[in-house]
């Protein structure tokens, strides 16, 4: 098609159109002077929108870091807690142990002494009083001196106590002697390797150093032992004793502070009790020797069942509980022989206290 | 019975444009005369020669106006480059208008002289007062405080004040006046308004604060040199990654501990030097401070906002005109979605409504329960206007 050169008419309407043609190019123009600046304009508009994101996505981050670490602190300050606890046990223990271990070891003597001597001494009485009657049979009638004498000391009577008094010492120091030997027995920590042992032996060693606290002049103290058929018990002794300590101490704290909280009349009624069970399990294709420890004590609050086992949580009065004893327990039982504490309890009725320990603990080291 | 008309142009020319304008407002008054006006006109324009057209059209009318950094109006909507001219013809509503210059040397005296011209003629108690100041020579809250202390003193009252501060399309170099004939600048223009008027006004914004919160521990007016013992500067660098603070990004001021606060833009003055940042309006020491945030969609729900509220509070049976001032921050940050700041606003209405307003550096209005007007930045409002 060939370009042909329009001639305007000269019309008004033709003028009108030419001049709104003429403003919409001076629009455009105007428009496209501007469109640059705009441009520039929104684009620092969105450099700092993304600048100030990304700065509070940034703070965002930072402050869940800190939240991390402080719960990282958390954990860090619970774990210090724990080796704190360890340490006091181990101070508590060494320090124990070796009063023990010397107050065991300084009465052992003597005591061997004396006893060894009550049945030299029991020999020679023996020997004495038969010679008496061989002179009683040989001279019936000795010099009124010798009579005299005889009625004045009570010949008969002493002849038949004589012995009798012996043997009650004997009975004593034998007695001392077993005392001395649980002492030892319970002090049994400077062992440093497991060692198979007659778990009843311990339970029966410490309920032995708790007696004057079982037979006290105003309430006795039940002490119910249902013991299973176990085999020797893979552990360290020593610890062991003093976890089953702390645990038969606990219970009878409880008992006593049941029995002061009960009316007057009550007393008679409600005897204290504890009750030792001890059985084998089998969980997990291992043997497990179980301990439970109940007493018919005031109970623990469901609210403060979950802290017993912090250190220092203590209900009891200043001086009276230092609150380490379940912790050094829980300790022992879980860290040092891969077992498990529990506590059960119902307020007003009596706590149970369930320690779980491998019979082998090879079989737990993997 | 009050009556407004409106006329916009989009010619960048200015006789053009001032022609279109009037024809526009002329076919709307249908013979009747108009008394006052007010003109919104981008910064481009020979300013002059617009008044002088305007003035000889009508000689009598009593005319306000000044520079923008955009323009909306019932005609066109929102446009840039643009003239937008509102003209009100009334018979029981007086118009006065006053100007008073040098604001940033002696503004009680300029807001008095200002108020001497625009008392002059009023029969009735002062209702209303419009101004549309300058907004780079001096601090726009101070402004607002002379000119409440000087309204009070003169007519015994509060006064509510509306209106915007002058703009020149976010170069913050020059901005323009408009009263009567004359263009100025570093002036106050008013118009005061007396007799049946009846007014209502919805004030909205839609910025949240984001991020740490900074007191300012070193402030002189509407500078702030430190926050948190710090370069200002600093406080923005941190967040806007070392760009410079700007109107988009205001700081939201608590007053204490307060849950309320106010906003305060950057002037988009700063001082590299001393790191102190120049805001629109004053900044107390001991103020906590804490840099804000919106989205397109948030400015956009505040500015509808903002209508509603002024037409729940109309007092008359419907209003005959609209004004509306907003923030050119709010225009930064919608780009291309500007226009829809204006249409939402329709969206309310059931008739169409005359309609005029522009996009400006600091907004003045009262807050929505109060008569005292303030200083704001960010926000949009609209002023409902019409006869009793
Ligand atoms: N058998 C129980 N019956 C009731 N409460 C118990 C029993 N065993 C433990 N508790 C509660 O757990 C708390 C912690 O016990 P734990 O043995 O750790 O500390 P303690 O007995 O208070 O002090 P100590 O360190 O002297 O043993 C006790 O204070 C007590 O409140
Ligand atoms: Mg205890």
């Amino acid at each position: 098609m060939e370009l042909e050169r329009l001639e305007i008419p000269d019309t008004p309407d033709t003028l009108i159109r030419v001049q709104q043609l003429e403003k919409e190019n001076r629009i455009l123009k105007k428009k496209l002077e501007r469109s640059e600046k705009t441009c520039l304009e929104l684009e620092q508009t969105n450099q700092r929108k993304e600048a100030l994101l990304r700065k509070i996505i940034q703070e965002l981050e930072d402050s869940q870091k800190e939240v991390e670490e402080k719960r990282q602190l958390e954990i860090t300050l619970g774990e210090l807690k724990q080796t704190q606890s360890q340490l006091i046990n181990a101070e508590k223990m060494s320090s124990l142990g070796q009063l023990v271990a010397g107050v065991a070891h300084e009465i052992n003597n003597p005591v061997n002494f004396i006893h060894g001597n009550i049945s030299h001494i029991q020999n020679y009485s023996q020997s004495l009083l038969e010679l008496i009657h061989l002179y009683q049979q040989y001279y019936p009638n000795p010099a009124l001196t010798i009579q005299e004498k005889a009625e004045e000391i009570d010949l008969e009577f002493l002849q038949s106590d004589l012995l009798k008094v012996l043997g009650s010492m004997k009975l004593g120091t034998d007695r001392i002697r077993q005392i001395v030997l649980s002492l030892r027995n319970f002090s049994r920590m400077d062992e440093s390797d497991f060692k198979p042992v007659d778990i009843h032996e311990g339970l029966d060693s410490t309920l032995l150093i708790l007696q004057h606290r079982l037979k006290s002049k105003s309430s006795e103290i039940q002490v119910v032992r249902h013991y299973g058929n176990l085999p020797k018990i893979e552990c360290y002794p020593g610890q062991l004793n003093q976890v089953f300590m702390n645990i038969l101490s606990n219970a009878l704290d409880a008992i006593e502070e049941q029995n002061n909280t009960l009316p007057a009349q009550g007393k008679n009624h409600n005897l204290g009790a504890i009750t030792i069970s001890t059985s084998v399990i089998s969980l997990d294709n291992t043997d497990w020797a179980e301990i439970a420890i109940a007493d018919n004590g005031l109970g623990i609050p469901e609210a403060i069942r979950e802290k017993i086992f912090n250190p220092f949580f203590t209900t009891k009065p200043i001086g009276k509980g230092t609150g380490m004893g379940m912790a050094i327990s829980y300790q022992i039982i879980t860290k040092k022989h891969n077992g498990n504490l529990i506590c059960t309890s119902t307020p007003g009725i009596g706590t149970q206290f369930v320690v779980r320990i491998p019979v082998h603990q090879s079989a737990c080291r993997l | 019975m009050l009556k407004a008309v409106v006329g916009h142009s989009n010619d960048p020319d200015s006789l053009p444009a001032i022609t279109e304008v009037l024809e526009q407002c002329e076919q709307a008054l249908a013979g009747t005369e108009p008394q006052a006006g007010v003109l919104f006109a981008a910064i481009d324009f020979d300013h002059a020669l617009i008044l002088q057209e305007i003035h000889q059209k009508y000689p009598e009318i009593q005319l306000i106006g000044g520079t923008t950094d955009g323009e909306i109006s019932s005609v066109l909507g929102f446009e840039q480059d643009s003239l937008t001219l509102i003209l009100f013809s009334a018979d029981k509503i007086t118009f006065r208008t006053g100007i008073g210059v040098g604001i940033s040397q002696d503004l009680p005296k300029a807001i008095a002289t200002a108020l001497e011209q625009a008392t002059l003629g009023h029969q009735e108690s002062i209702e209303l007062c419009l101004t549309v100041p300058d907004s780079l020579t001096t601090s726009g809250v101070l402004v607002l405080e002379s000119l409440n202390k000087a309204l009070e003193q003169t007519f015994g009252k509060k006064v509510a004040v509306f209106g915007g501060m002058t703009a020149d399309q976010w170069e913050f170099q020059q901005n323009y006046q408009f009263c009567g004939t004359k263009v100025y600048s570093d002036a106050i223009p008013i118009l005061l308004i007396s007799g049946e008027i009846l007014f209502a006004h919805g004030i909205a914004s839609g910025w949240y604060p984001i991020g740490k919160k900074g007191v300012v521990t070193k402030a002189d007016l509407n500078v702030v040199y430190e926050i948190d013992h710090k370069p200002a500067l600093d406080f923005y660098h941190y967040y806007l990654d070392g760009l410079a603070p700007s109107q988009e990004y205001p700081l939201a001021v608590f007053d204490t501990e307060d849950v309320d606060y106010y906003i305060r833009a950057s002037s988009g003055t700063y001082d590299v030097q001393t790191g102190s940042i120049t805001f629109f309006g004053d900044v107390p020491e001991g103020a906590i401070v804490q840099i804000t945030e919106t989205t397109q969609d948030r400015i956009l729900a505040a500015s509808k906002a903002s209508m509603e509220q002024a037409l729940a509070k109309y007092p008359g049976k419907e209003p005959v005109a609209a004004l509306y001032f907003s923030c050119a921050s709010r225009k930064q940050i919608l780009g291309s979605r500007t226009k829809e700041e204006y249409t939402l606003t329709q969206t309310c209405l059931t008739n169409s409504l005359p309609s005029c307003g522009f996009y400006t550096n600091g907004e003045i209005s009262p807050l929505p329960q109060q008569t005292n007007s303030c200083y704001h930045n960010e926000t949009f409002i609209t002023l409902l206007l019409g006869e009793s």
